[in-house]
């Protein structure tokens, strides 16, 4: 009476005509089925790199971070925390690129959200494991836990980069159920334990109503979920900065200052994907021109928001100019670091605001040229934040050692960061080579132009 | 004459060190006396050489604190009497209300430098109130959080990881909706 029931309401939605479907299905599911020579290549060059990070990461803490780190008493922190927050930032592609999008009925979000869900979990996965690295040995994670304080930041830091991955799991996994479901009734050439993983992971899935209706709300109660969780987390972040003594860090403009700069580098990051799977997977029909228009009139608008914030942050106190902030604002804007700075400004901050507004740079290669300065300047940005802050103290010691003021980060630093950008991409990489990257019935509800249709398909 | 005259600006240095420090060789020997005088608490440094009072002399009195000697005003010459008079604060904090202080005589011309110290009860008794130390608070331990603060973190902890649950309860839900209609 049951199977009829739902035999019955399934056919009842089924509004998306067969071939259509079919043709779809083909396309979105083309790149599971096999993996080309470059892209073997390509998985291969990164998991040497990710690789080569831990053999770094043996090597640091076999030997002390004192010998093979740049890190000092002054700059304490380094290129593993700046790296932290721009991984932190990227997580938040999710919240940007596909929560605020689906909420607010941007109905182009559909191609575009398992693409943002996938960056920010592994995005989040890379961040939390830089952080442990940056703690040094793995155990003082087991201590900040048995004896760590709950009224101290690091610690809100930890329960809401927890949080947050369990949150990008669910909301990846859960809304992933039906194309799995797809992929295990499709896709035959496949292996038998990969298709016993589509079995297993589709939980069951036989696309009934109901089975429907609790997936849609799941999903949007996670979609819901999300957002908050991601500004905390970012909030904490910035926190965790402005609660140190550091003058250029006692802002309580840091939150939204930084929760402003996750929005213009997910919209970076997500030009950069987008082109890259459109280009080598083919999926012109899906990723087109009018999203790259679309991401980058979002870039133009989180860039401006952006910089709202920069002036909050840098111009008001340099207004000021208290013998407080001098020292580290006239370092960065005429001395030292000015160069690095300024590029960091015209890359970081004026192109993604005014480059995008010229419909013309708003196509898909030119696009992407911005996203990729805007995103290589919002990593240095971080490490402007980070390293010239640390090496300004509240409260100068006396005869510090010359070399405290300056910071180089080593060779093995530099490798376990290349090793976590490696790491997000060949997540990324491995995900798409197992599971649709374009939800198919995200975008297949789209053709439906928002009707509140269920569509039936197996 | 040009040739020798960094020879004669040489000796003539010599010379003038040599007749320093004779001069300087003078002993000094320092006693110090306190009084209450009206509401004033006054410290008189008497500088006396071979018996006799040392007059135009100043004296700098300081008194003991934790790693150095904190200077009690500036320097005080002697008067005729060979006295160097000093009113010294009344509200100097000490552990035990002694103080000990010192007078010294530094880079005179005519004597040498020397130094003495006596004790005296008139430092203020510092009495920290610890009342507040097991109180709980933003600053304390692990175990002294507020309490409002591990009710609020908890209740906002409970409402994330209690939604991330039901959404597992929900996939659950769904496989075993799929099991029914197997059947």
């Amino acid at each position: 009476m049951s199977k009829e029931k739902n035999i019955a309401e399934s056919t009842k939605y089924e509004t998306f005509t067969q071939e259509e479907y079919m043709v779809m299905k083909d396309d979105l599911l083309r790149p599971i089925e096999k993996t080309g020579k470059w892209g073997k290549i390509w998985i291969a060059f990164l998991t040497v790199i990710f690789l080569a990070g831990v053999i770094a990461y043996y090597l640091q803490e076999s030997l002390g971070k004192s010998v093979t780190t740049g890190l000092s008493d002054y700059t304490m922190w380094g290129v593993y925390i700046s790296n932290f927050l721009f991984l932190v930032a990227l997580s938040l592609s999710s919240v940007f690129m596909s929560a605020v999008l689906k909420l607010t009925h941007f109905e182009w979000y559909r191609p575009l959200s398992r693409i943002a869900d996938v960056i920010s979990l592994s995005s989040i996965t890379m961040a939390g494991i830089c952080i442990m690295i940056s703690m040094g040995r793995p155990d003082r994670l087991y201590f900040l836990i048995i004896h760590g304080r709950i009224q101290s930041p690091i610690v809100w830091d930890i329960i809401v980069v927890a949080t947050y991955f369990a949150a990008c799991v669910l909301v990846l996994f859960i809304a992933l159920i039906p194309s799995l479901s797809t992929c295990k009734n499709h896709l035959t050439n496949l292996p038998k334990w990969q298709l016993k993983m589509y079995e297993i992971l589709s939980f069951g899935w036989k696309g009934t109503a109901e089975q429907w209706k609790i997936l849609k709300k799941t999903v949007n109660i996670l979609t819901v979920l999300v957002i908050p969780l991601g500004i905390a987390l970012r909030t904490v972040s910035a926190w965790l900065f402005s609660t140190t003594l550091r003058p250029e860090w006692d802002s309580t403009n840091f939150g939204a200052y930084f929760v402003s700069g996750s929005a213009l580098l997910t919209v970076a990051v997500m030009i950069i994907a987008v082109y890259a799977f459109r280009k080598i997977y083919d999926l012109k029909k899906y990723l087109t021109n009018m999203h790259f228009d679309k991401m980058g009139q979002a870039m133009v608008l989180f860039g401006f928001v952006y910089a709202y914030f920069n002036i909050n942050e840098y111009l008001v106190p340099a207004y000021k100019m208290s013998s407080l902030h001098a020292n580290h604002l006239l370092n960065l804007f005429v001395g030292e670091d000015a160069l690095f700075y300024w590029l960091v400004v015209l890359f970081g901050i004026a192109v993604p605001c005014i480059l995008p507004m010229f419909k013309k740079l708003r196509k898909p290669f030119t696009l992407t040229l911005i996203a990729v300065a805007v995103l290589i300047a919002g990593w240095f940005k971080f490490y402007l934040i980070v390293i010239p802050g640390l090496s300004h103290p509240l409260l100068p010691i006396q005869d510090v050692p010359p070399s405290w003021a300056h910071y180089t980060p080593s060779t093995i630093e530099m490798t376990i960061v290349a090793a976590t950008i490696a790491g997000i991409m060949l997540l990324v990489t491995v995900f798409s080579k197992y599971f649709p990257i374009i939800s198919v019935w995200e975008v297949a509800e789209g053709k439906l132009e928002g009707k509140e249709e269920i569509i039936n398909y197996k | 004459m040009e040739k020798y005259k960094y020879f004669i600006a040489t000796c003539i240095m010599i010379l003038f060190s040599i007749a320093t420090s004779y001069a300087q060789d003078k002993e000094a020997k320092i006693a110090l006396t306190f009084e209450k005088a009206d509401s004033l608490f006054v410290c008189k440094a008497l500088v006396t050489s071979e018996g006799k009072p040392v007059i135009e002399v100043p004296v700098n009195l300081s008194v003991k604190r934790l790693f150095s000697n904190l200077a009690i005003g500036d320097a005080v010459s002697t008067d005729s009497t060979g006295v160097a008079s000093f009113e010294v604060p009344q509200d100097i904090p000490s552990h035990n209300g002694k103080l000990t202080i010192f007078a010294k005589i530094v880079d005179d011309e005519n004597y040498k430098n020397t130094e003495t110290s006596a004790e005296v009860n008139w430092g203020t008794i510092v009495v920290s109130d610890n009342a507040n130390v097991g109180e709980r608070s933003i600053a304390a331990g692990r175990s002294g959080a507020p309490i409002y603060f591990i009710i609020s973190s908890l209740l906002v902890i409970g409402l994330f990881w209690g939604i991330l649950i039901y959404a597992v309860l929900q996939v659950v839900k769904i496989k075993r909706l799929g099991s029914l209609d197997k059947i």
